[in-house]
């Protein structure tokens, strides 16, 4: 087995040369003006899309890149996604040959895992933005395609990525403007879902469209010139935001502990490190001594791993703007290819956003060793990521549907954490109302509600999981893609671990024993199925709780008595409250 | 009789118009705010205007209040106790999962209207057709109804999932509630609002709860008030959909309230939109905090189906006005990357702008015109005397960290980022429906829209503005078109073909009956409307049609209801899909209109002989430079006169700015029409 020498890529191009003429003011319009920008692109595909993971779930990003691939600004949307499509647009230019073969109207296909970071179910469309004939820049949306015809309409038991999905490596769905209806043909005849990817591909071609006439507007009344150059001025701006943070931090190395629950196909924990060093406003993030590429999905193609550091960079130290190229210059990243992050083709890659969540909490974890009080404690620390089918028995269609759900947020410095919130690597993302979903699905929602005691214990406690039970009417199939199921989110500084994640079926004789990843699991009509969420870890020693905030809980239901006397004695003393 | 009175209760001010039909004259006052006891604000305001038998010869006063919001702000509303359908009682805490904002690590939302403790499940359950599930137990409720009383619950939200499909456990559980000798308000899912989505439909309820016990006293208040001095006309207040409703039924469904602070600036825009025949107008109003824009086609005020106040989701039909934290007060700053910054901070009414002298130092948009000679150091109302020396000491120290020459370049780029904030807000709710703003007129109201006029329309490239008369009082004359309006919805997801249609057609009936018996009875004529909800199946998002109806008797087939949608679709998106069409939601509304008014904008002020012209220096955004101004009071203006920029025209409640490069002339209606020299 060849071994490879580690890589390192730095997260965004360019640097401050303080030689920027841009006056601050119409900077600060062109900056305004992008960021409205990729949000029209975002509100246009979310109100025309078919597919409840769309308009939802929320499961893409739109991004306006300038001539040189570098982010101009984004929609929050899908924050996984959100840094990877730098190496989308490249990808999907490269393939069709380069920016020399693009004509205005052109829109690129691009769905191959190692250049998006994703699984084949997630696809890129490009589209070059031409002012006077010439390529001022890129609108992209890379959105997840409900069924794209992998082995199972999702799946954590891939051994390669050609049971993942239909793969288009780069190919151009429009060109001129006109559909090129071979391919779109190619397209639909590979989903088991075929009438909801047509009406996504459409929203998706609206989205595109509508961010690439917001770029065309803003250049053409600024002047490519000055355009230009206030761009340049912006990125310096989100590079001095981010590096005023990693100053602050003391130099050192920092390491985080990761740890997947397993493969996919083998039952081994599958352990991880990811090392932060700080040094003056710089910061390096190194993979290099992950595991070995694995032969079940986790594997984590290097764009997702950039983009998980990225996002984790904008949230700690972006100071709540978005994003824009010039926050990823203060990161560099360290992949040693062939190895869970930074897999080689064809490894399999369908649950590749498992891993950079876990990378994400690993890299939290790193800097809660540099500064205290800069992190929460860990979440429920996964999506939970339930994917429904199966056909209705009155029509025979096929139906399916998905969707992450809520875990609990760790406490922190400053209180307790928030209860029931997805996971912050898809932080916009939103649950169906059950109401919405029971008339949609063959299945009752018998219950969604905060599980008490679910949250780990401390000065400042964690928030809620949740605890959702589905009650089928008709068979149904059943992917469950759950991490954290063996591995309880953590406490800080004294805080105590919360409730780990966990699926259980209910066949009607009472529930099994929990799980967190299966495939295809048969949910027959009549059956229950539960998902407990986790809950956050708590922050700093139980024993300093406030009193009152103690008996509130008991009183709200949010802790048991009994759980309240084990984890806060204190507040039960005589006299103390 | 033939007299109305409109009053529009703002953050900062409460304006007043009042307007004598047979007489054409209008009468304008403005008049702090008093938050504690907004009434106080009103009858000043009434004092500073209207005679007492003035009072009492009106026939309507049409009032816009924010008193509903600010229950909501400032979380002083009813114990609120809620019952859920049991395993749903944490729907108001789940909310959606998502993060307001994304990228923040630590958010949090805020604390749910009903602490967890006062949530109670009742064992009962619908399904989304209708079908009882589980039958209701009684017992939970008898239970909850004891909690309920020891906890000094004083209002109680009855939330059951599918109620809009069958109510009946709903309306079970009120009875259940009365019987045992529960006296507070009980508000009803169902009857709140007839849609799926049991968050936006919980909290919807839980805020009429919550807000009826400050709404229904203070409308007590204000009538008895109004009665005392001699009023024998309706009293009327805005509904956060368009159009109006009687205080009776606002204190039934206060919830309708919480979002109308910005309607009747839509409703005034509309008015002029008609009067003037413009196909499609932006209404641009800024304030003292923010900006409110809306789009007025054919004369239409636009109205979307969930709005959201303070983070909550509220699901009735709202005027899609949109807002930012873009006015006269927001404060300017240099954020910590080096970028000149403005808003969504303000200096509001305390302290104000630097240049008010009362106690504000932080930089403000007032400020920044002041500098540039837009708004003369003159007093202006409520007895502040803009002072130039201040305005500039305040904007002066952020030249330096900026790199720009003094506190006038500092002034130019405040003006010239809010503006393009503005102009940002237009766009978007323009360019989401398919609309191109550069065919629209850009009516510009409120104290400081007029100001603000001409730099929209160069960053938007439009090219006809209209300043209405009184425009710093434009939304109280807003007011008073407000034409009494009910409406009411209910979710039923079925295919758009003839028999789907047929569903359609006994909903509206049914919503319609059910309008009927809310109704008044003030007004003879009345206009019924119906709308759907439709999407191509697969969908979740809708468009809302208009159905045609004769009277609320809908006349349609389905194959031409699929039409109407697919061209609404096509106009908005921009594309057409060949999928089948599905019902979702069916919409009645019912609108007794106000008497037509004789005039279609508020008569000028009367023109004062001999306007000497004076002439002040100001910086010109058109030309890039200082140039002489003339100083003109609005009232010389006269019908037909032309006024070449550069022009500051100055009048009690507002100020224009007519930069170089335009024109203004008063029309007959008594509106400045500024156009663009050369188009």
């Amino acid at each position: 087995m060849i071994t490879y020498e580690p890589v390192v890529f730095r997260c965004g191009q360019g640097g401050a040369t303080g030689l920027v003429d841009a006056d601050p003011v119409t900077t600060e319009i062109v900056r305004q003006g992008l960021n409205a920008a990729a949000d029209q692109m975002k509100r246009a595909l979310v109100r025309t899309a078919f597919s409840p993971v769309i308009y939802e779930v929320l499961d893409f990003a739109a991004a306006l890149y300038d001539a040189d691939v570098c982010l101009l600004a984004q929609a929050p949307s899908l924050p996984t996604f959100m840094g990877t499509m730098s190496f989308c647009v490249r990808a999907a230019v490269d393939a069709v040959g380069g920016t020399a073969a693009l004509d205005d109207g052109d829109i690129i296909l691009y769905n191959v895992p190692y250049g998006t970071g994703s699984h084949p179910q997630d696809v890129a469309m490009v589209m070059p933005v031409f002012v006077d004939r010439e390529i001022v820049g890129y609108a992209a949306i890379k959105a997840h395609w409900l069924d794209i015809g992998g082995k199972d309409p999702y799946s954590t038991d891939t051994v390669d990525v050609f049971q993942e999905g239909t793969i288009f490596p780069g190919v151009k769905l429009y060109r001129r403007g006109e559909r090129v209806d071979d391919l779109f043909r190619i397209a639909i005849a590979n989903s088991r879902v075929p009438g909801a990817v047509a009406g996504d591909i459409s929203a998706t071609v609206v989205g595109v469209r509508a961010g690439a006439a917001a770029l065309t507007r803003i250049v053409r009344r600024h002047g490519i010139g000055e355009f230009r150059s206030c761009v340049a001025r912006i990125y310096d701006h989100g590079e001095a935001t981010v590096r005023s943070f990693f100053a602050a931090l003391p130099d050192g190395r920092y390491v985080g502990h990761g740890e997947m629950d397993s493969n996919g196909v083998d039952d081994d924990r599958v352990p991880f490190d990811v090392a932060v060093t700080v040094d003056g406003s710089t910061v390096r993030i190194d993979y290099a001594d992950a595991p070995a590429q694995q032969r079940g999905p986790i594997n984590c193609p290097q764009p997702s791993t950039v983009s998980a550091s990225r996002v984790a960079i904008a949230m700690l130290a972006g100071g709540g703007e978005a994003p824009n190229e010039g926050f990823f210059r203060a990161v560099e990243v360290v992949t040693r290819p062939g190895t869970l992050f930074h897999p080689l083709h064809p490894a399999p890659c369908f649950l590749y956003g498992w891993a950079g969540d876990q990378a994400m909490e690993a890299i939290y974890q790193a800097v809660s060793h540099a500064m205290i009080g800069a992190v929460p404690a860990c979440s429920g620390g996964d999506i939970c990521a339930l994917v429904w089918w199966g056909e209705r028995e009155a029509t025979g269609e096929v139906w399916t549907d998905g969707s992450p759900h809520p875990v609990g947020q760790g406490g922190h410095a400053r209180g307790d954490g928030a209860s029931a919130l997805i996971h912050i690597s898809e932080a916009s993302t939103r649950i169906a109302p059950a109401e919405v979903w029971e008339a949609r699905n063959p299945w009752i929602i018998e219950r969604l509600e905060l599980a008490q005691d679910s949250c780990g214990a401390g000065r400042h406690r964690g928030g809620l999981g949740l605890d959702v039970v589905f009650r089928l009417r008709e068979d149904a199939w059943l992917t469950s893609a759950l991490e954290r199921t063996r591995n309880a989110p953590w406490g800080l500084e004294g805080g105590l671990a919360a409730r780990p994640n966990g699926v259980e079926l209910d066949l009607g004789d009472g529930p099994g024993s929990p799980f967190g990843k299966a495939t295809r699991l048969l949910v027959p009509r009549n059956a229950t199925l539960t998902l407990r969420t986790g809950g956050g870890g708590g922050y700093g020693d139980p024993a300093q709780r406030n009193v009152a905030a103690v008996h509130a809980d008991v009183r709200n239901g949010y802790l048991s008595e009994a759980a309240a006397r084990a984890s806060y004695p204190h507040a039960f003393r005589d006299g103390a409250s | 009789m033939a007299t109305r009175i409109g009053v529009d209760v703002g953050g900062t001010f409460t304006d007043l118009v009042w307007y004598d039909e047979a007489t054409g004259s209008v009468v304008v006052s403005k008049e702090p705010t008093s938050p504690a006891a907004p009434e106080v604000g009103v009858l000043a305001a009434i004092d500073a205007a209207i005679p007492p038998a003035g009072l009492a010869a009106a026939r309507y006063f049409l009032h816009g209040t924010t008193v509903g919001l600010n229950a909501l702000l400032q979380r002083t509303g009813a114990v609120v106790g809620l019952l859920a359908t049991d395993g749903f009682r944490d729907v108001l805490e789940v909310r959606r999962g998502d993060r307001d904002d994304p990228y923040d690590l630590f958010w949090s939302p805020p604390p749910p209207l009903v602490p967890r403790a006062l949530r109670l499940p009742v064992r009962e359950r619908m399904l989304a057709d209708g079908a009882i599930w589980i039958p209701i137990v009684g017992s939970d409720v008898e239970d909850a109804a004891r909690r309920f009383t020891e906890e000094g619950v004083n209002a109680v939200a009855i939330a059951f999932l599918h109620a809009y499909a069958n109510p009946a456990h709903e309306l079970e559980a009120e009875r259940i509630l009365r019987a045992g000798g529960f006296t507070g308000a009980i508000s009803l899912s169902h009857r709140v609002s007839g849609e799926y989505r049991e968050y936006e439909r919980t909290t919807t309820t839980v805020v009429d709860a919550f807000v009826r016990r400050r709404m229904g006293p203070y409308l007590e208040r204000l009538a008895s008030t109004l009665a005392t001095r001699g009023f024998l006309g309706d009293p009327l207040i805005t509904r956060s959909g368009g159009g109006s409703m009687t205080f009776a039924q606002a204190a039934a469904r206060p919830f309708e309230t919480v979002l109308s602070g910005p309607v009747a600036g839509a409703d005034a825009t509309a008015a002029i939109a008609r009067a003037l025949g413009l196909e499609m107008a932006i209404g641009a109003d800024v304030g003292g905090t923010s900006f409110d824009t809306c789009v007025i086609v054919d004369g239409e005020v636009p109205v979307l189906y969930q709005g959201s106040v303070v983070g909550l989701p509220i699901q009735t039909p709202w005027v899609d006005v949109r807002s930012i934290g873009a006015g006269g007060g927001s404060i300017a700053f240099v954020d910590g990357g080096g970028l000149l910054r403005v808003g969504p901070r303000s200096a509001g009414a305390i302290p104000g702008p630097a240049c008010y002298g009362k106690g504000g130092s932080e930089p403000t948009v007032t400020d920044a015109a002041v500098a540039l000679g837009m708004l003369p150091p003159v007093a202006i109302a409520g007895g502040v005397t803009l002072d130039l020396e201040r305005a500039r000491a305040a904007l002066a120290p952020l030249a330096a960290p900026l790199g720009l020459d003094g506190a006038d370049a500092v002034a130019r780029g405040v003006l010239r980022i809010a503006a393009a904030s503005m102009a940002g807000a237009i766009r978007g709710i323009t360019i989401e429906q398919g609309l191109d703003p550069r065919g629209a007129a850009l009516v510009a109201f409120g104290g400081a829209g007029p100001l603000f006029a001409t730099l929209l329309a160069d960053e938007l490239d439009v090219t006809r503005i209209v300043v209405p008369p009184h425009a710093g009082n434009f939304s109280a004359w807003g007011l008073l078109g407000a034409d009494l309006r009910q409406a009411t919805s209910r979710t039923r997801i079925v295919r758009l073909d003839e028999a789907g249609v047929a569903t359609v057609g006994a909903l509206a009936s049914e919503l319609h009956r059910e309008l009927d018996g809310r109704a008044t009875a003030t007004f003879s004529a009345r206009r019924r409307e119906v709308h759907a909800d439709l999407r191509y199946l697969g969908q979740e998002h809708t468009l809302t049609v208009p159905v045609p109806n004769d009277d609320g008797v809908v006349s349609v087939t389905a194959a031409a209801l699929h039409a109407l949608f697919e061209e609404c679709y096509e106009r908005t998106f921009a594309i057409r899909i060949d999928e089948a069409v599905e019902v979702v939601t069916v919409r009645a509304v019912v609108v007794e209109p106000l008497p037509t008014r004789a005039a279609q904008a508020p008569a000028s002020p009367v023109p004062v002989a001999g306007g000497a012209s004076r002439s002040v220096t100001a910086w010109s955004f058109t030309e890039g430079r200082e140039l002489a101004f003339a100083a003109v009071e609005r009232a010389s203006i006269a019908v037909g006169m032309t006024l070449a920029g550069p022009a500051i025209i100055a009048e009690l409640t507002t100020t224009t700015y007519l930069d170089a490069g335009y024109r203004a002339t008063c029309d007959p209606s008594g509106s400045l029409l500024i156009e663009r020299v050369g188009s």
